[in-house]
């Protein structure tokens, strides 16, 4: 039995040091200001320094979406996990946060100054609608992927929709609730698709 | 001492449930961090909203923004470790099974059972940051904000315009509207 899916056939794989692996990750962190993080990283790492093949990079795509957490932090671990091991996987998220969160930190700290001036109240008004956009436009994407194209997932979806959005639930219990249904119901039919198959 | 704590608790469980990445826990970090623990007023949540949108980096980084006004340099630390390590460790844990179980019915029940959640949560986002923002509530349209959001993702969904780009015309454009008023 296989220990990994993941590990390189008999020629020596392009490798790569922790400490280089971080650099990697700082500067894919620095470069992807204003998004496209995982084009970066798939530039970086599979293109040129071609440690990782693409249908390998591309699990880790899925994963990094399907799993809790924010998109580009839980690719920098997937690959540092890969590439490095536990300390490759705490050094690319690293790397991957620690720029963007210190332009947060400043942010933060001009918005303490300068945030009740009028204009940029005026200014921040037009920002908010802008990533309300932004959020909107990835929203419909993943509405409109082929998971989503089935009565079930319609009405887990509204349900999950109107239960947090409108009636103001908390969100956990209702996660903790409609998660475990949610899955199981796609495991009834997967099985029922792997029968008729 | 007590805010730290908040933060952790607040975050920690939003980290876990975070499926689809942070959009997704937008709604219920409006509501704990301005309803259930008074730290912002609505404005002030819309605000550091924005700010995270248009911020490099992941918009989780909302965390350390909240965290930042709450309690200074060290709720910004706090509250950005506690979304992101409860996360990395389920990454962490999960992804040496899930290379192995390739053909498993049950991580594609995992995908697929996911994704609707998901996307529930990111609409509901959208909805509490509209509110917060009184740019749809009960009984107010506030019709250029409104167009915007509609017109952003219109634009953002079909063409490749740089965010940057349109971040600075909707910046024109708002600080026109507010001189001519």
């Amino acid at each position: 039995m296989h220990e990994s899916g993941m590990e390189h056939e008999s020629e020596a794989p392009p490798s790569i040091t922790t400490l280089e692996l971080f650099y990697v990750f700082l500067y894919v962190g620095l470069s992807s200001f204003g998004g496209g993080t995982s084009a970066w990283m798939h530039r970086e790492i599979v293109e040129r320094r071609k440690l990782m093949d693409d249908e390998a990079f591309m699990a880790g795509l899925t994963i990094a979406q399907v799993l809790p957490g924010a998109n580009p932090v839980n690719m920098s671990l997937y690959l540092g996990m890969q590439l490095r091991g536990r300390w490759g996987a705490v050094l690319a998220v690293i790397g991957m946060v620690f720029p963007a969160f210190c332009v947060i930190l400043l942010l933060g700290f001009l918005y303490r100054s300068f945030g009740q001036l009028p204009m940029v109240q005026v200014v921040l008004g037009g920002m908010a609608g802008v990533g309300i956009g932004a959020t909107l436009a990835l929203a419909v994407k993943a509405a409109s992927r082929r998971a989503m194209r089935n009565t079930v997932p319609i009405v887990l979806a509204s349900i999950t929709f109107i239960t947090v959005g409108i009636l103001r639930w908390p969100m956990v219990p209702v996660v903790i609730v409609l998660v475990p249904a949610s899955i199981a119901m796609a495991y009834a039919m997967e099985k029922r698709k792997a029968k008729n198959g | 001492m007590d805010r730290l704590l908040g933060l952790i608790i607040v975050f920690v469980p939003l980290s876990l449930l975070s499926f689809g990445g942070g959009q997704a826990i937008v709604a219920d970090i409006q509501y704990q961090t301005v309803v259930v623990h008074p730290w912002l007023t609505n404005q002030q949540f819309t605000d550091m909203y924005a700010i995270s949108r248009a911020a490099p980096g992941p918009s989780t980084l909302i965390a350390a923004l909240i965290g930042w006004q709450v309690y200074g340099f060290w709720g910004a630390l706090v509250a950005c470790l506690a979304i992101y390590i409860p996360s990395s460790i389920v990454v962490y844990t999960a992804s040496n099974w899930w290379h192995r179980n390739q053909e498993s019915p049950w991580r594609a029940a995992i995908e697929r059972g996911l994704a609707p959640i998901a996307v529930g949560l990111i609409f509901a986002g959208i909805v509490a940051v509209m509110r917060a923002a009184h740019i749809v509530e009960v009984g107010h349209i506030d019709f250029l904000g409104l167009a915007t959001v509609l017109a952003a993702a219109a634009l953002l969904y079909k063409t490749k315009i740089s965010p940057y780009v349109l971040l600075g015309l909707v910046a024109i454009v708002y600080v026109g509207v507010d001189l001519i008023q």
